[in-house]
């Protein structure tokens, strides 16, 4: 009970939490610290029997995922288990690769409305140099939550400024982010400008202002790079003669090509123009939100544009939209041909456990099975860089999967293992340890005790 | 020369009427005799004298018609060609009153007044009116003499005053102070209470209820002074006649659902009254016609939205063009339900547009005698003021407009117009003067000749000198009803230099001088012998006037021309869960006859006539219901002004336009609890509603249903997230929560039974207070209790409360560590009305967990998920689904989740819940398992209606986009209108969908979630 009360006052503090570990030992259904993360592979882990849901080269009933230093080594119907490896039944059970989400706050975001926990959104207009794994806490009760339902890899976006900062992919577990770390920088998140005006009474501005403010807004933007682009080249040719900008160091990928520009875009304009600058600027583009991005669609792929959906579990965005506009918006993109991810983002970190069932929705509504398997998975990872890693069950990837009892986009269905680079990932929470705790204060009512 | 003569007629009004003012100087005493002779008179609407005339005696028409006898003492004015009608009234203007002053707090009211700065019924204009020339002008211009002068600020703004656009003191314009009161059921939310629109309609009762019990008390009082005295209130007092039913009073609408609000108050307090309208009653002309109250509308038709680009057509709001293109038949359309209709030039950007929008919406269907009726006999009776106004007739008082044509058509021209007797010439436009001209100029011999072709805007013409082959375009061209100047280049004339010339302006003939390079004596002359021909106006031709769709119910996206029937309805072989004692029946069928379910069960036959559903491979179950929604509320969902504030009812601000009931009804929700927000520890009353789509508020509520009020704990209501420390509102603890609460329903024990006492007959009686009365009724066991709630301490709190006050708790709301004290809640048998999964946005939902649902379940908790939330009330099913994936709830009693355990909470299931004969026709149709994420609400039906079918919806969305692009055609193709008015909706389109283009608060802030 007072560990409880403990963590409630000082949640996201350090010494509390390992004191609770402490107590947690002795008392052991009442504890509230996250999870001990998984240990280290030491030998190989074979998952034998179970139907290996392979994504990239499709399914294989009873077959057999063998993995050895965090890195898959074998996939197949017919395997051949090392003596030493540590054999795993899943018969009747189903193996997929660890879902990916592709819009998170997992880490940066504790309790929304308590802004001593929140670390989303820096302040100031131009940001790229600061770094969403930098801020990422371990320790935070919502990450336990999230896995838990087979999301073994996030996206953790920085947001708010118009130049926002650096993106990371994190994986679900760890000791320190350093180590939850699986790519950093990923992305640098551009807020993109509302361009549309609102002829509301009761806007705020003028439709001239707000026009106004849009302008200042992109030359703001454009100004940054250009900025950016001369201190890199001034940085080059007269190493000595300039002092260090942090802000424009961080953009350098950018202009290699190395690293994606992620513009946060619903509105067709703030798509439009999001292309039209990324050319402009030659920058590899990425568009996240993409509400209305199916109208532009021969733009997107003309450029190679991939889109980072917004979240289906949305409302549509005009009083006169289909009332399934959000959840097709997905299947309207795959279907143009744009490479897509799914964003299990909405209401800050704690939805985002709910990643497969928005993702189902999608589905419901068109997008196939398999796209939209893919779209939480190998395409995800595509959209992000990471397909070299993650994404799919492949000899030589990370063995970053999860073994379900039926269709993990199905709510009914159940994530009963989890494996990081081959560490077993322990998916008790926060919430399964007050549910047990629970039982037994009605389990002892029941007995009198 | 107008001023002369306007001038000259105020003196000897002064003399006529036997002004207070003593006299300056010498008296005037010009005779104020006149007959206007050889018009055209139009004495009332659709009638129509020629060749008549019109004797004026001081202020008063004496005579008029035909076969008049001039006096001897009169002065004649020939009015040939000119055509009189009364002059026109105006029964919404803020002429002659001060401005409010904006920014400024208002300084508290001295005396003994209403406590609520925004109740300021003791206002009179004609207090503070003062003529203003300028403004007088403007309406004269468009044909008004009189106008009711408003005040301008507060819900209760006082009482206007009827007066005439004359100069000359207030003394001689004021026609009646204390016309009407003025309440405002629209505006911007003021500071403190009330914050939202329930609070507005809540304080106008109480307001009311006040003056009439105010009344009674003083009398009582009066009588018998020996008791205690009540308190003096100026604002009530001044209130007396319009609470009595004797003075009109005019409701401010904004919107035609508001005004079916206003016209519900007056009935209830017995009122006479008159709705100011929006713009917007053509929407639901049948539900205003029943409320049978004149409205007074404005004509501020609207532009279309942007279309300058397909980006911006693709934007262009569906609803907004609608209503531009219905807007100008608002008039004709309430006249065609038989609705009383006065015009209004407010809300019109600039008044010099007011006739020609009515000359649009004559040529939208206007008859054009309704037209005249509605500013001239409609007005003056509503005034009061038959006898004296609105027609031309003896006895009545010499107001008139005098035209140069057809008043309401773009080519008629206002002369003058008359009040009380005097003339006010109009400043006329400037002539048409464009066309082609000869021109000659000469400077001393020589002569030089060409022509002038004029061209442009009719005040900013284009003049262009040509000669043989030579163009010059002429520059500095200024054209003002008296003179005509312009310059032209002299060089290629062989002038050397500017050329400058002016002269009368005419559009016949103009005579003038030139200033020409040398300084030689020069003139001009130039003679019109063609006209600019009327272009065939191929834009307006092209578009036709009248709305191109049918209107729908509600208009805009999804609405439809009629409800849908009900039907009998047979679903044959389908997997039905029933919620009820039989299960989940496999390859069964369902019938509903009348509404009603019939018989639930296998190899049934359908009923004559029936629908037939063909339900292999799908699966029925009931209508999903949301037991905490704030669906279809308009004007805020948080009455925050007060800790307490149970007077205010969520069931006076329903909306039933909110497109988001259709599409939760496209999710399989049938029923939706929609509460109060959580900003007060006694928040409103709720309203249980059926998703009626396209029923009016009033038809959307569940008959029956017991009433019930909004809680709330915790850190809302003692404003954790948004405390004003400079402005702080009792409690701010949970200790003050739980005492405020006590002190509450101790309070209305005591009101309760004062009430029951029955005072005699003498005493002052008993104030009725609506808060009080509301939180007895939660005492009597007529009310029950929904309580915003998280931690297991204040759970406990409410749980002891109602234990030591005997009431009953229907739901604990959210209630998120009910879990942790499932024995105490079960034993009670209170409901939790829980969300599935959410957590961790504030820090007393930080032990929230996805399993309580079950350990609730299974301590013997009536247990529900709802929304709170317009978008996930789409998919209540999916919520159910996480009962099963978190504890292992059976899918049946998790579905229970969602229809027969929010039934029984909000004690509706003897109606809805499960699928049971005699229950209502309240089905869903998905296209698999109902908790399966891959499945779809392919039907949703209530009592038999099919308010949500899958494929007619995708029917409805091609005949959207067609519209849509039919719209756009006619707007790209239409002329101008030039109100300057853009076509928001109103409000209550955006308030709380968080999503949608104008909300800028996120559903979760304005609902204190």
């Amino acid at each position: 009970m007072k560990t409880v009360e403990m963590y409630i006052h000082h949640p996201s503090s350090m010494f509390h939490s390992s004191v609770v570990f402490i107590l947690a030992l002795f008392v052991s259904v009442a504890s509230a610290s996250s999870p001990v993360p998984g240990k280290r592979q030491t030998r190989p882990v074979a998952l034998v029997g179970g139907t290996v849901h392979t994504v990239a080269a499709g399914d294989i009933e009873r077959g057999t995922v063998l993995f050895e230093n965090g890195v898959i080594t074998a996939v197949g119907a017919s395997v051949t288990v090392p003596a030493d490896a540590e054999r795993i039944d899943v018969t009747g059970r189903h193996v997929y690769p660890g879902l990916i989400n592709a819009s998170s706050a997992a880490g940066l975001q504790e309790i929304e409305a308590v802004r001593a926990t929140v670390d989303v959104a820096e302040t100031g207009r131009i940001n790229p140099n600061v770094r969403a794994e930098v801020a990422v806490n371990p320790e935070s009760d919502v990450i336990p939550t999230i896995r838990a339902n087979g999301v073994a890899l996030s996206h953790v976006m920085p947001s708010g400024a118009l130049i926002a900062g650096c993106s990371a992919v994190m994986m679900m577990d760890g000791w320190t982010n350093g180590e939850m770390t699986l790519k950093a920088p990923t992305g640098m998140v551009v807020t993109w400008p509302s361009m549309t005006v609102s002829r509301s009474p009761y806007a705020r501005q003028s439709e001239e202002e707000q026009r106004a403010a849009v302008e200042r807004s992109l030359a703001e933007l454009r100004n940054a790079f250009d900025d950016a682009r001369a201190y890199l080249a001034a940085k080059k040719n007269a190493p000595s003669a300039h002092r260090t900008d942090v802000r424009w160091e961080a953009m350098a990928p950018l202009f290699d090509r190395t690293m994606p520009l992620i513009v946060e875009a619903d509105e067709l304009q703030q798509v439009q123009a999001a292309v039209q600058f990324a050319r402009a600027q030659n920058v590899r583009l990425i568009i996240h939100g993409g509400r209305d991005a199916w109208k532009a669609a021969p733009l997107l792929r003309e450029n190679g544009v991939a889109v980072i959906v917004g979240a289906a579990h949305a409302l549509p965005s005009r009083r006169w939209s289909d009332y399934d506009e959000p959840f097709v918006t997905a299947r309207r993109l795959a279907d143009a041909g744009i490479l897509i991810a799914l964003a299990g983002d909405g209401n800050g970190a704690m939805i985002e456990r709910n990643l497969g069932f928005q993702a189902a929705t999608s589905s419901a509504f068109g997008l196939t099975r398999e796209q939209t398997l893919r779209a939480v998975t190998l395409d995800a990872a595509r959209v992000l860089g990471v397909a070299d890693r993650v994404g799919s069950i492949e000899t030589g990837k990370d063995a970053t999967l999860i073994v379900t009892d039926g269709d993990p986009l199905e709510i009914r269905s159940a994530v009963t293992m989890m494996f990081l680079q081959g560490k077993t990932v322990e998916l008790e929470s926060r919430h399964t340890r007050l549910w047990k705790k629970y039982i037994e204060k009605y389990r002892r009512q029941a007995v009198g005790q | 020369m107008v001023r002369l003569l306007a001038v000259a007629a105020l003196c000897c009004s002064l003399a006529a009427a036997q002004s207070l003012r003593p006299a300056e100087g010498i008296r005037s005493n010009t005779p104020s005799v006149h007959a206007l002779t050889g018009l055209t008179i139009v004495p009332s609407p659709g009638k129509r004298v020629e060749k008549g005339t019109i004797v004026i005696r001081d202020g008063v028409i004496i005579a008029a018609g035909t076969g008049v006898t001039v006096p001897a003492d009169a002065r004649v004015r020939d009015c040939r060609g000119l055509t009189a009608y009364a002059g026109l009234i105006d029964l919404a203007s803020e002429y002659g009153m001060p401005k409010p002053k904006s920014g400024t707090p208002p300084e508290p009211k001295r005396g003994a007044a209403s406590w609520n700065p925004n109740v300021a019924a003791d206002r009179s204009a004609a207090d503070e009116f003062l003529p203003d020339r300028e403004s007088a002008e403007k309406y004269r211009a468009q044909g008004f003499t009189t106008v009711a002068a408003l005040p301008s600020s507060g819900i209760f703004k006082g009482r206007s005053a009827l007066v005439n656009l004359g100069e000359g003191t207030a003394n001689a314009q004021v026609v009646r102070k204390e016309l009407f009161q003025h309440v405002a059921l629209q505006g911007a939310p003021a500071d403190g209470y009330p914050g939202s629109l329930m609070g507005r309609i809540a304080l106008v009762r109480q307001t009311f209820s006040d003056a009439q019990w105010y009344a009674a008390a003083m009398k009582r009082y009066a009588a018998r002074p020996d008791q205690r005295r009540p308190e003096e209130d100026r604002t009530l007092a001044a209130l007396d006649a319009a609470a009595a039913g004797r003075q009109t009073v005019v409701f401010e609408t904004g919107d035609e659902l508001n005004a079916l609000r206003a016209a519900a108050v007056a009935k209830e307090f017995g009122l006479t009254a008159v709705l100011r309208g929006s713009g917007y009653e053509y929407r639901r002309p049948e539900a205003l016609k029943s409320a049978a109250l004149p409205v007074i509308v404005p004509v501020n038709f609207p532009e279309p939205p942007s279309l300058g680009t397909p980006e911006e057509i693709f934007n262009a709001g569906y609803e907004e063009l609608r209503h531009w293109d219905f807007a100008p038949e608002n008039p004709s359309r309430l006249r065609a339900a038989g609705i009383t209709v006065a015009l209004t030039a407010a809300q019109l950007k600039d008044i010099s547009k007011f006739r020609s929008m009515v000359a649009l919406s004559v040529e939208a269907g206007l008859d054009p005698a309704d037209a005249l009726a509605a500013l001239t006999t409609v007005p003056a009776s509503l005034a009061g003021m038959e006898k004296q106004l609105g027609t031309i007739e003896a006895g009545k008082n010499a107001n008139l407009v005098l035209t140069d044509g057809d008043l309401f058509s773009n080519a008629g021209i206002v002369r003058e117009t008359w009040v009380d007797g005097l003339r006010y010439e109009v400043k006329s436009p400037p002539p048409d003067i464009r066309g082609t001209w000869s021109f000659t100029l000469r400077t001393g011999a020589r002569t030089d000749t060409g022509r002038l072709v004029i061209t442009g805007g009719r005040d900013e013409p284009a003049v262009q000198f040509r000669s043989g082959a030579l163009t010059v375009k002429a520059t500095g061209v200024a054209l003002s009803t008296r003179t005509f100047s312009f310059s032209l280049q002299g060089d290629s004339l062989g002038h050397r230099g500017a050329l400058r010339f002016s002269g009368p302006a005419d559009s016949l003939s103009v005579k003038g001088l030139a200033a020409v390079p040398g300084g030689a004596d020069a003139d001009w002359r130039m003679e019109r012998f063609e006209p600019m021909l009327p272009k065939k106006d191929s834009a307006s031709a092209a578009a036709p006037l009248r709305a191109a769709l049918t209107l729908l119910a509600p208009d805009g996206a999804f609405g439809r021309t009629s409800l849908p029937p009900q039907q009998d309805l047979f679903i044959r072989g389908a997997t039905v869960w029933t919620s009820g004692p039989q299960g989940v029946l496999e390859d069964a069928d369902v019938l509903i006859v009348k509404g009603k379910i019939a018989k639930v069960g296998k190899g049934l036959s359908p009923t004559a006539g029936a629908v037939v559903v063909d339900g292999k491979g799908k699966h029925v179950t009931p209508g999903l219901i949301d037991a905490h929604s704030h669906t279809a509320v308009t004007g805020g969902v948080n009455e925050g002004g007060q800790a307490v504030t149970a007077e205010v009812r969520i069931g006076d601000v329903l909306n039933s336009d909110d497109i988001n009931i259709y599409r939760q009804l496209a999710g399989g929700l049938t029923v939706a609890n929609v509460l109060h927000g959580s900003a007060n520890a006694i928040g409103g009353q709720n309203a249980v509603i059926k998703l009626r789509w396209g029923m009016l508020p009033e038809q959307l509520k569940f008959e029956g249903a017991p009433p019930g009020i909004k809680f709330a704990l915790g850190e809302n209501p003692k404003q954790s997230n948004w405390f004003d420390a400079a402005n702080p509102r009792y409690p701010a603890t949970r200790m003050g929560v739980e005492q405020l609460i006590r002190d509450e329903f101790t309070a209305a024990r005591e009101y309760d039974a004062a009430v029951k006492a029955k005072p005699s007959a003498d005493r002052v009686p008993v104030r009725r207070d609506l808060e009080l009365e509301a939180v007895a009724e939660i005492l009597r066991g007529e009310r029950l209790v929904h309580s915003h709630c998280y931690r297991q301490d204040e759970i406990l709190m409410l749980l002891r409360v109602s234990d030591d006050f005997g009431f009953t708790i229907g739901t604990l709301q959210h209630a998120l560590e009910a879990y942790k004290v499932a024995d105490e809640v079960a034993k009670r048998k209170v409901g939790a009305s829980l969300f599935s999964d959410w957590w961790a946005y504030k820090a007393e939902v930080m032990d929230a967990i996805p399993y309580a649902g079950q350990l609730l379940h299974d301590a013997g908790v009536l247990v529900s998920y709802n929304s709170d939330s317009n978008e996930m009330a789409r998919r209540m099913n999916l919520e159910a689904a996480k009962a099963v994936r978190y504890g292992g709830v059976s899918e049946t009693d998790a579905l229970a989740f969602v229809t027969i355990n929010p039934a029984r909470q909000l004690r509706i299931d003897r109606r809805v819940g499960s699928l049971e004969p005699g229950k209502d026709g309240d089905v869903v149709v998905w296209s698999g398992h109902p908790l399966s994420t891959f499945s779809v609400c392919e039907q949703t039906y209530i009592e038999g209606r099919r308010f949500f079918d899958r494929a007619e919806d995708l029917r409805m969305r091609a005949d959207i986009a067609a519209a849509k692009a039919e719209l756009v055609q006619k707007a790209l193709r239409a002329p101008k209108r030039g109100s300057g008015a853009s076509t928001p909706m109103p409000q209550r389109s955006s308030v709380y969908s968080c999503h949608e283009e104008h909300g800028a608060d996120t559903a979760a802030e304005q609902e204190g979630r």
